[in-house]
Formats: C-alpha cells, structure tokens, sequence
C-alpha cells in the first residue's frame, strides 16, 4: 500500500491482482453484464491509483476501492441511458449444495433463486449494492459503512429498506401469477 | 398459485445462495491491463493546477492547434470568423465555425492560483455573497479554492464536486460538478467562451435573472487579461455549462446533465 503510493506501479499490480475479483463482483452487480463490469473495475483501479494521495495511511483499501467501482458503475449505467432491469444472471448447474436435496427441495430452491433474482434485477442499483455487500460478499458492518459512504449507524436501516424493497419487489411479482 | 412470503431465514439463506451463482467475470489479466494503462501520459486534469500556486504561474506549451485558435480569438482581424454574440457581466461566448480539439497535453489547464479555503472561509471572505447549491445530492463540496480573476480585480470562488452518484465525471472537466463564481463589472471580459457548430446554446432564467444553457460538444473556455489578451494556458474544454446572473455575481455550473436538471440545481443556490 504504502509502495503504491510512493508511485509503485508494480506494487499497486499486486493490489489489482488481490482485489480484482471484488471489484469486478462488485461492478456486476451493478451493471449486469460481465463485460461492462470488467471495463470498470479497470477503469476503477486507474482511477483509484491517481486518487491515492486521497487515501488516508492506514485505512482499509477494499472499502475505499469498492466505493470507487460502485460509482463509477453507477455512473456507466446511467450515462448509457439506463434500463430499468439489469440482465444479472446465475450459473444454475452448480452440482454442490442440491446434491443432499430431494427433488421437491432442489425445485422448491430453484423456485425461490428465480424469485429472487428477478426481484433483484429490477432494484433500483444503489438497494442491489446493499444486499450484495451483505449477503453476496459478507462485508462486515464497518466495511459496508465505509464502501457505502455512509455513518455505521446508518448501515442497518439501508440494509433493512433495501429488503423491504426487495419484499415488494418479490410479492408483486407474486401476485402477477396468481 | 399463491406462495407463502418467505421467512427471513429463508430469504437470507436465498440471497446467499443468489449470491454464490451469480454468472460475475472472472478476470485475470486485469493487473496488466490497469499497469498498461498507467503507463500511458495521464490525462490532464486542470484544477490540479489550483492545489499549487506555484505550479499554476508555469507557462504552459499548448499545441500549434491551441495556439492557432487563441490567436484567432484574440486578434481582431480574426475575429470576424469568431463573432461575439452573446455576453453575461465579465463573460463573453463567442460564436466559431469549428473548434480544432486541442490534443491531451494541451487541454485542461486554470489560469489562477487558488487557495484552499473551506466554503465558509470563502463566504466570509469572498468580495461578493458565495452561493452554493443545498441539493442534498450534491451535498457539500470536497473542495472549495478562492482564488483572483485574471486581472487581479476579483476573487474567484471554485467549488469541485469530485465524484457525484448519477453525474458522470466529465471529460473535459474531470470532476462530476464544478461551479464558479465571482463579481465582475458588466463591461469587463474575465472568461470567454468558443462555441462551434456542435455547441448549442440556450436562454434560459434563473431565479428571474438571465442565463444561457451551453450543452453538445464541448465549448471551449478560457480567461482574458485586461487588454484583452488571452491566456493560453487557461484554454480547456468545457462540457455543458449553466451560466447566469444572480444579484451581480456571475455563476457557472459545469456538469454532464441536462438542462432541466442544470437549471434544478441551479435553483439550489443559497
């Protein structure tokens, strides 16, 4: 860290290599599309090495980077003229987890993923960013506080919105089939 | 078919699940491509110029296209090709065939020095009453630098809104939002501005007082001393750009948004 800022630019290649798949998770989540979200990440890390005389010494990078890649996925999604879904997308032939399931289990969980994700691609970005820093990426409080931009007491009830939204979302799409 | 609402475990335990498969990029040679990129000449960034007083006074070389086009502005016999047409107090815009896109080394640079200030120093100190915008969005800005116009007659006030959810960071600016601010006298010329072919401009009222709404491709902006001359090194691209009065201060608000949301922010002012 301390090399990076000193203007080692093989020093901050180890901090890409290390931080590359958040930060490019990170971008997907916004933007939907694997492409678009590794234009931003390496437009982030760019942009994060200039602004590193910014960073404070001792402060944690991970947060600090992923506020760069959320805003500047945010900024992407908008000037391209936003969509309101995003075509977010999961690999459903994992073998691991359905193994020990029955098969009504094994749909009943499929089922639920589809529900879910559909919900999530019509989430306005800034709830998406919420939930998959919590639930996608185990971010502890203090971290999301900071790749927020936002007071730690302030964590929970965002996160909270975002679900209630994320409930919304999910009955009315509920009631759609009915 | 009616679902029962899922509990809150089974929604976290979804979400987690979501999360596990989603379809993310896996990249890998993205050190390499971030390295190339570091080593290509970094795009300037001209309010890096106002950090250092020192460094702001430094001639600047600007490119044979730059120094063509400030010669055609400033010199009257050119000036047919570029008419004056439009004018705020101490701001003249310039109407031109076409702007030659000055190349990177060229483009951004400021003309002052400035210090900086918090935006309180800058109203107590300022020799005019300093607005800013109250858009929550915005909030307040990361940095605020009083500096002088060109001729020394004036304080300038720059407030730099870095990086701002929803606007992008512009091109030509580098920053999401900037706005300017100063008294100038109404037959002074302090800034200038060339807008071509491309380059609309609009009337428009804020708050009951004239403006113009500058939006396509990018004007360009510079400063002019007293006699009229114009600093090269102060010459940049400008994307689109709010101008207007406001009790005798001229403000510019520089941001890629539209004109509706230009003229929001600009109601902000306080």
């Amino acid at each position: 860290m301390e090399r990076s800022r000193n203007g080692d630019q093989n020093a901050y290649a180890e901090l890409v290599t290390r931080y590359q798949a958040i930060a490019a998770r990170t971008a997907y989540v916004i933007t939907g599309t694997a492409a678009d979200a590794e234009d931003v990440a390496q437009d982030a890390f760019v942009k994060a090495y200039y602004a590193l005389d910014r960073f404070r010494t001792g402060a944690p990078f991970r947060p600090w980077l992923l506020r760069i890649v959320a805003n500047e996925a945010i900024n992407r999604r908008k000037a391209a003229g936003r969509r309101p879904t995003v075509g977010l997308s999961v690999v459903e032939d994992r073998a691991s987890g359905d193994t020990a399931l029955s098969p009504e289990a094994s749909a009943l969980a499929h089922e639920r993923r589809e529900l879910v994700l559909d919900a999530l691609r019509r989430m306005r970005e800034e709830d998406r960013l919420v939930i998959a820093y919590r639930y996608f990426f185990e971010l502890s409080e203090v971290e999301m506080a900071d790749a927020l931009g936002v007071a730690r007491g302030t964590v929970k009830s965002r996160l909270s919105r975002a679900i209630a939204r994320l409930r919304t979302l999910m009955e009315g799409e509920g009631r759609h089939d009915a | 078919m009616t679902r029962e609402p899922m509990s809150e475990h089974e929604l976290e335990a979804t979400l987690s699940d979501v999360g596990e498969r989603l379809a993310y990029p896996r990249p890998t040679r993205l050190a390499d491509a971030v390295r190339a990129r570091l080593r290509e000449p970094r795009p300037g960034r001209w309010w890096d110029m106002l950090r250092s007083p020192r460094r702001a006074f430094v001639p600047v070389f600007a490119t044979l296209v730059v120094l063509a086009l400030a010669v055609l502005v400033a010199l009257p016999d050119a000036r047919a090709a570029a008419t004056e047409f439009l004018r705020l107090r101490g701001i003249v815009i310039f109407q031109a065939p076409a702007i030659a896109t000055p190349s990177a080394t060229a483009v951004p640079r400021a003309t002052f020095a400035g210090a900086l200030v918090t935006l309180d120093e800058a109203r107590r100190t300022a020799d005019f009453t300093v607005r800013a915008p109250t858009d929550p969005s915005l909030g307040a800005p990361d940095q605020v630098y009083r500096g002088k116009s060109p001729n020394g007659a004036h304080d300038v006030i720059t407030l730099v809104y870095i990086s701002r959810a929803g606007i992008p960071v512009s091109r030509e600016a580098g920053v999401s939002v900037l706005v300017g601010e100063f008294r100038g006298r109404i037959d002074e010329t302090l800034f200038a501005k060339v807008a071509a072919a491309g380059t609309r401009i609009e009337d428009v009222t804020v708050s009951g007082d004239k403006g113009f709404w500058i939006e396509g491709e990018p004007h360009l902006f510079f400063y002019r001393d007293e006699a009229g001359n114009v600093w090269n090194e102060t010459l940049r691209l400008a994307g689109n750009t709010l101008l207007w009065e406001q009790d005798g201060v001229t403000h510019r608000l520089e941001a890629q948004v539209t004109r509706e949301e230009a003229l929001r922010i600009a109601a902000t002012f306080r």
